[in-house]
């Protein structure tokens, strides 16, 4: 394991407590007795989510988003010239990089890109590639950085959503936007949008199937650019589950339209810019 | 992948056989698949190992188990690791760190489908419970890089598990109660591994409007989307992923993953015919006998 020499580093084998913390011994349920989760809601219900465009003020785009207790925040900066160490592309690039905050997690998270930021940064980016118009931005790249500042479940597709809005926020030409859904299937039971609790919960009988679903979607195009299956599903359930999430994204299409048409007005509102009244007056 | 460059025409070409004709540049139809050579128990210093050629891909997957200490969330289970290695011999391009980035990413797809707890049976891997647990490590090395790398090594690697034996070790208290470990010294005596409910990873490939599988390295750079989905014997979908850059429609999702579906099953059963018989080999001789 390569280490960071510049920072300081905890102790070589120091573990977090909670991966020592009594379990029960029985496992607890996904769903409560009257039918509602660890959280209060019923399984189709989704959390309300929070976005704002613009969030970081250096950026040519970002964006924040906010569900509940998953907060990720995301920049884009470009177009720019591709270093010319990376070869040569006629067609614009994405270059994603996603990171969890170290304190994101229950267990702390080093300071170093893992295997599993690394695979989860090129999700994010084939998500988006279908949804750019690269032709546009020849010979050049946009760097679309993504950090997690707190994980409570459905990372991927919230970096999706964000990512999405980011660039688009950035100015940069798209086809369409693209929208992120998860799901996580417990036998019969359907999880939508689940949290970190949700995600790892186990089902009592062995025999259940578990699978986690996520989805990258384009609501105008209606066309899937991410699609990601953990755990055993039939090929029928796994359709269906497809079929539950774009119907998710769906819904949150209009919340992410808005929050772009706002961004798009504060740029044009005289107050901000008072370049635009010289010429009326 | 290591891609190669092709020109207009000659994509035009091919997308045309796939969506027209059904009929690819080699003479095969979308969903057949290639002939592929496997042989088990290549290398002597693993626990299991199997050697893969389709066509112009060949892989050699080395199983090493180890012991040593669980992971703390899961203190009586065992566990499986991957590490794939690009040989430069396979392409230039993949001299010093340059696979790293592919290695990653068919290392992480193995890791998605190994992580369920169905694939293996990890609970018979742990020795003392918190204390001492077997890792498997599945080392896979590319020694050249045709195209349909991934379902190739997913067959490797199943048939490098089928192979692999496990030293017997047994555990007995001292007088004080600590607890001493035993391996035993007869090197007959080993455990073997339950592969039955391990998938194959199946990728279908859409070229033009049509789908197929097992594609050549020249179907592969026609193609903007593919799905690899791991598919066990009993036609169940262990795992999917879309890759590559381009869209898909549910619609061709699902004809995809039916494709998918039979080919895995197809492919698990000839596997599994293959393996019950020469399977457990553990003499290959190399060349000089």
């Amino acid at each position: 394991m390569p280490t960071d020499t510049k920072r300081i580093q905890g102790p070589d084998a120091s573990q977090s407590t909670f991966l020592y913390k009594k379990r029960a011994n029985t496992v607890q349920p996904a769903l409560l007795e009257e039918g509602k989760r660890q959280d209060g809601r019923s399984p189709l219900e989704i959390r309300p989510i929070f976005l704002k465009a613009g969030a970081v003020s250096q950026a040519k785009g970002s964006c924040y988003m906010e569900m509940k207790n998953t907060k990720v925040i995301c920049a884009v900066y470009g177009p720019r010239e591709v270093p010319r160490r990376d070869g040569f592309v006629i067609n614009g690039q994405l270059r994603c990089e996603f990171k969890f905050a170290t304190f994101a997690s229950e267990v702390r998270h080093g300071h170093l890109t893992s295997h599993t930021e690394k695979d989860l940064a090129l999700q994010v980016q084939q998500a988006l590639e279908p949804a750019v118009c690269l032709h546009k931005i020849p010979k050049s790249q946009v760097d679309i950085f993504i950090t997690v500042l707190e994980n409570d479940g459905s990372v991927l597709s919230a970096a999706i959503t964000c990512a999405s809005i980011a660039v688009a926020n950035a100015g940069i030409e798209m086809y369409d936007l693209v929208i992120g859904s998860s799901l996580r299937q417990t036998g019969e039971t359907l999880l939508l949008d689940p949290t970190a609790f949700d995600e790892t919960a186990e089902s009592e009988s062995t025999d259940d199937t578990q699978a986690i679903v996520t989805v990258g979607f384009l609501p105008s195009l209606k066309q899937v650019s991410c699609s990601v299956q953990q755990g055993q599903l039939q090929c029928e359930d796994s359709i269906k589950a497809l079929q539950q999430c774009i119907d998710v994204c769906e819904r949150y299409y209009q919340v992410v339209y808005e929050c772009l048409k706002k961004s798009v007005k504060k740029l044009k509102s005289p107050v901000e810019s008072p370049m635009d009244e010289a010429p009326a007056s | 992948m290591a891609s190669i460059q092709l020109g207009e025409g000659e994509k035009t070409f091919i997308i045309h056989g796939i969506c027209k004709d059904d009929l690819r540049s080699d003479g095969r139809t979308c969903l057949s698949y290639r002939n592929f050579e496997l042989e088990c128990g290549v290398v002597s210093n693993t626990s299991g190992s199997a050697r893969l050629k389709l066509s112009n891909t060949q892989v050699l997957v080395g199983v090493k188990a180890e012991m040593g200490p669980p992971n703390p969330l899961n203190p009586s289970r065992g566990g499986i690791e991957f590490f794939v290695d690009f040989s430069a011999n396979a392409s230039p391009k993949f001299a010093g760190r340059g696979g790293d980035e592919l290695a990653a990413e068919i290392s992480n797809m193995l890791g998605l489908v190994y992580k369920n707890k169905k694939m293996l049976d990890y609970k018979s891997l742990c020795v003392i419970a918190g204390q001492c647990v077997w890792t498997l490590y599945a080392d896979i090395v590319v020694l050249e890089c045709g195209g349909n790398l991934l379902d190739a090594i997913a067959l490797a690697v199943k048939a490098a598990l089928y192979n692999t034996r496990i030293p017997l070790v047994t555990v007995h208290k001292d007088m004080d109660g600590t607890e001493d470990i035993d391996v035993s010294s007869n090197p007959h005596d080993f455990v073997t591994l339950d592969t039955k409910n391990l998938p194959v990873l199946v990728t279908v490939t859409t070229v033009g409007s049509g789908h197929i599988v097992d594609a050549t390295l020249e179907e592969e750079a026609c193609s903007m989307a593919c799905i690899v989905a791991a598919v066990n014997k009993e036609g169940a979908i262990d795992g999917m992923v879309k890759k590559g850059s381009g869209s898909l429609t549910i619609d061709s999702i699902y004809k995809m993953l039916t494709s998918a579906k039979q080919i895995g099953k197809d492919l698990n059963k000839s596997l599994d015919d293959f393996l019950s018989k020469k399977g457990s080999d553990m003499s290959s001789k190399g060349f000089l006998t």
